[in-house]
């Protein structure tokens, strides 16, 4: 082996251990979860969908006759998960800290069964499930279950939420 | 939503979200991967030692290179079985400094003419596999780590005990002027290694119970909160320690180490930067003494701040080894000489203690650089993990046992380029020597698990 094919090999290696470092300082950055570059995981909610807590996908045929056109996903606006995008597939969702419920907020201010959201007669409606803090449609704390109106903020904790078609 | 993904068609959109957020193997694809990558490195490396120092490759490599990238991947399989969501860069970076570190040993054997069993780079590999065995053990039987706080002070009593141990006659060995290594007949090993884990895990159960007292009292005075003087009490405990180990073990490196990790968990735990005022004076006075007192820790003052004295330099014990290193640093330059092409054999334990001049002989500037960035990045995770912790005992614990190995690499390599004197700890995961390979796996092990519970409380399940 020739010594330039030996110095290019040896020069390939610090090129390659280089390439190395930098692969994983590119991991680093592009880590997904971006957890690491939280500072305090405390005082972060942590939102989780539950999808086993859902009702059995409702599909609804495509003749039927739908009375009004109800909204079909729940988009976080504010909040930990903010710009997530649940379906609103089954005819009711379960808003709390439990772990049973289909859309989980962990934030200090969410109880553990804190809202219901249910659709009737083609509306979706909301029943505050006597939580501590208290569930908002549009700034007002609700205390009978309340329709939900399309791109009305509702706010649980520190999360806000809306219901788009 | 994007495209949902073909094959999951006919589940719900739900179960596909749920599925993008959790990615549970993520992480440990992008960890196959960089330890692909690692291997590739090191088989890499491997090839040039031999290409640069006999000039055609030998079949001894192929059971080097394959053996890390077996006993590497088995650990890799077990964190996908019961460390999922564990830090996905700290194996790679381990695993690619350890292959380093067998390339050069490797190539320190044939500058020694050893081969086969009585090959270093052979014993070395041998010592890798069985910690990386004892890693996964760990890995596998310690599931939570807030069991660890119940036992701090077992933790305590082993490590004194370790630390203790080569001063017992008989089984003690005294080797290069230093006695911290414990022959038992057929292996001898360096207890203290393991020491130091046991005692940042007793530092970290401790700190967590007595940090409110050692934080809240004392009276000001010039500016500066002093701590009570029964608070003192801990400090000074653990400063007479480090000064038997200076005085009976005669190693400062030891020495500094331990008394280094306690020092700074004690300023993490408390946020008062007094403690290390009071740690520092008390250190330095007590080293200023041993320096005047010692001979041995003279004569390493003396080779440190006087090395190219002749007279220095030819005594018994003067600075001919540190001498030598940095000749060789030298020689090396900017890029290196190449593996296998400088002459990094004639700086006496260069396997071991002077790795590092080695790698940079051989490797330059460049690669010296490069190794101290895998280390950074170590660190920079390990310090993440402690950051991130979910309770307090996890953050000091995580803190400190990434502090032991950043220490550790600023006494060894600051010892080999004359930043402060020489002391005889190893370079972790480089240098030959298996006690210290055992520890610094442990100590990943552990960070590997700390990380794994951080990510699994925050993705929303209970941990137990």
């Amino acid at each position: 082996m020739s010594e330039l094919t030996l110095f290019i090999l040896r020069f390939g290696f610090l090129a390659i251990l280089w390439i190395f470092v930098f692969a994983v300082v590119f991991a680093l950055r592009s880590d997904l979860f971006g957890h690491y570059t939280r500072r305090s995981d405390r005082a972060v909610p942590d939102i989780t969908v539950n999808p086993a807590a859902q009702a059995p996908t409702f599909i609804p045929p495509l003749d039927a006759p739908v009375n009004a056109d109800p909204a079909r996903t729940l988009t976080i606006t504010a909040g930990a998960r903010e710009g997530l995008e649940i379906p609103l597939d089954a005819d009711q969702l379960t808003i709390g800290r439990s772990a049973q419920s289909g859309l989980v907020i962990r934030d200090e201010y969410t109880s553990t069964h804190h809202a219901r959201l249910q659709l009737w007669n083609g509306d979706w409606v909301i029943q505050d499930l006597s939580s501590t803090n208290g569930t908002f449609v549009n700034n007002q704390r609700v205390s009978v279950p309340t329709p939900v109106p399309l791109y009305t903020p509702v706010s649980i904790g520190s999360t806000i939420f809306e219901l788009r078609p | 939503m994007s495209a949902p993904l073909s094959n999951l068609e006919n589940t719900t959109i739900t179960e596909q979200l749920l599925l993008r957020l959790k990615i549970p193997t993520k992480l440990r694809n992008l960890e196959a991967v960089l330890i692909l990558f690692a291997m590739v490195i090191t088989s890499f490396a491997l090839a040039l030692v031999d290409l640069g120092a006999t000039g055609k490759l030998n079949v001894a490599i192929i059971g080097l290179s394959l053996g890390l990238g077996v006993i590497v991947l088995a650990l890799h399989l077990a964190l996908r079985f019961v460390a999922r969501d564990a830090d996905p860069l700290i194996l790679p970076i381990v695993t690619l400094l350890n292959g380093l570190g067998i390339a050069m040993i490797h190539r320190l054997d044939i500058a020694n003419g050893l081969t086969g069993w009585q090959s270093q780079a052979t014993r070395q590999m041998v010592w890798t596999a069985i910690a990386i065995v004892v890693a996964i053990a760990v890995i596998v039987i310690v599931r939570n780590h807030r069991v660890l706080q119940r036992y701090r002070y077992l933790w305590m009593a082993a490590g004194i005990f370790l630390l203790l141990l080569p001063l017992v006659p008989f089984i003690g060995v005294t080797i290069n002027g230093a006695r911290l290594w414990v022959n038992l007949g057929i292996v001898s090993f360096q207890p203290g290694e393991i020491g130091k884990i046991a005692l940042a895990l007793f530092f970290a159960g401790y700190l967590v119970t007595a940090r409110d007292s050692l934080s809240m009292v004392g009276k000001k005075f010039l500016g500066v909160r002093w701590p009570q003087l029964k608070d003192l009490g801990p400090i000074f405990v653990v400063w007479m320690v480090a000064m038997m180990v200076l005085i009976f073990q005669r190693d400062m490196g030891t020495s500094l180490l331990y008394f280094g990790l306690f020092l700074v968990l004690m300023y993490v735990a408390t946020g008062r930067a007094i403690w290390f005022v009071v740690g520092g004076g008390l250190f330095g006075a007590g080293a200023f003494v041993a320096s005047r007192f010692l001979t041995y820790v003279e004569g390493r003052f003396t080779a440190w701040l006087d090395s190219f004295n002749p007279a220095v330099y030819e005594a018994i014990g003067g600075s001919y080894q540190l001498v030598q290193g940095l000749f060789g640093f030298a020689s090396g330059g900017v890029i290196g000489t190449g593996f296998g092409a400088g002459h990094p054999g004639i700086v006496p334990l260069a396997e071991s203690d002077y790795i590092v001049a080695s790698l940079g002989e051989e490797l330059g500037l460049v690669g010296i650089f490069a190794i101290l960035s895998l280390y950074l990045l170590f660190i920079s995770r390990g310090m993440r993990i402690g950051i991130n912790g979910a309770d307090d005992f996890g953050r000091l614990l995580a803190v400190g046992l990434t502090f032991v190995i950043a220490l550790q690499v600023f006494i060894v390599i600051g010892g080999v380029t004359r930043v402060i004197p020489v002391t005889g700890l190893t370079t972790p995961f480089l240098a030959a020597g298996g006690s210290s390979l055992v520890a610094n796996w442990i100590i990943v092990a552990l960070l590997l698990r700390l990380s794994d519970t951080v990510r699994h409380q925050r993705d929303g399940g209970d941990a137990a």
